[in-house]
């Protein structure tokens, strides 16, 4: 019985890896943006995924309700916002670029990526098992107490970004 | 090879993916996707980090949900600045928009 789950759970950890693997893809290549932004939101689906796995729960409900919710809808306004007069929706030009440039962004991107997967890989401390599910009120609880001032302090990071987002797009009179 | 390397090379898949995209998209919004993916790598790593190591749980996860939050101020901000940018140049391409003036 065990290893049935066992192996359901890698399967599962499998299909959420090859929703973040194939949406990052999209997100990174497609020429359309709104291509793009479909396949963030399937990474972001398969992040939440990963979230369920671990059993956090109220993390994952988060990232659907926050990212997919609304950070995807704030991207996909910014699309259909700046679209140039005669042409589709969020293209990007597709000059062509010469293939070495690929070559050394690829480089220049993923060697932090590959640097920190060593350091990762060479001293990672024992695996535990899962930890019980840590409930709402506990959560809760330390944001109010440990975590008061940060909780603060996201909140007056969220009013000025809005209020600075509102000034920035007020129309100067002449 | 245990969970917690699988989980933390996840976060590295995104954040790479995320680095080539901020390297290699012209458009602004293209390049705002790209810091998405970054951000949702580091949440996911703090997740991780705090569920399958002897850490205490709540920091991760309300952790990840600062990071959360911070991600959609900076939507909001990419968001209006984006917009300014294109009522003034006509255009979010990362290479005409290169002119600083008040």
């Amino acid at each position: 019985m065990e290893i049935i789950i066992n192996n359901l759970v890698y399967a599962a950890f499998g299909f959420y890896l090859l929703l973040i693997i194939v949406g990052g893809l999209a997100a990174i290549m497609a020429k359309s943006l709104v291509r793009a932004l479909v396949g963030l939101i399937m990474t972001l689906f398969g992040v939440a995924g990963m979230y369920f796995l671990m059993a956090a729960t109220f993390i994952a409900l988060m990232q659907i309700l926050i990212y997919i919710g609304a950070v995807s809808v704030l991207i996909f306004f910014s699309i259909m916002l700046t679209r140039v007069p005669d042409g589709e929706a969020g293209m990007e030009n597709s000059s062509r670029k010469p293939s070495g440039r690929i070559l050394l962004t690829m480089v220049t991107a993923l060697m932090p990526a590959f640097i920190l997967g060593a350091i990762v890989i060479r001293n990672c401390p024992p695996a535990l098992k899962l930890k019980p599910e840590t409930s709402l009120a506990e959560l809760g609880k330390f944001l109010t107490g440990p975590y008061s001032l940060a909780f603060e302090l996201i909140s007056v990071v969220l009013f000025v970004a809005m209020a600075g987002a509102v000034l920035l797009g007020f129309e100067r009179r002449k | 090879m245990n969970h917690l390397v699988l989980f933390h090379l996840t976060a590295l898949v995104l954040l790479g993916f995320g680095l080539f995209g901020l390297v290699s998209r012209k458009t602004l919004v293209g390049m705002l996707i790209s810091v998405e993916l970054m951000l949702n790598g580091a949440g996911l790593a703090l997740v991780a980090s705090s569920r399958l190591t002897p850490a205490v749980d709540a920091v991760g996860q309300l952790g990840a949900l600062f990071v959360m939050g911070l991600a959609a101020a900076e939507a909001t901000l990419v968001l209006a600045i984006i917009l300014v940018v294109f009522k003034r140049m006509g255009t979010t391409e990362s290479k005409d928009v290169s002119v600083l003036r008040g």
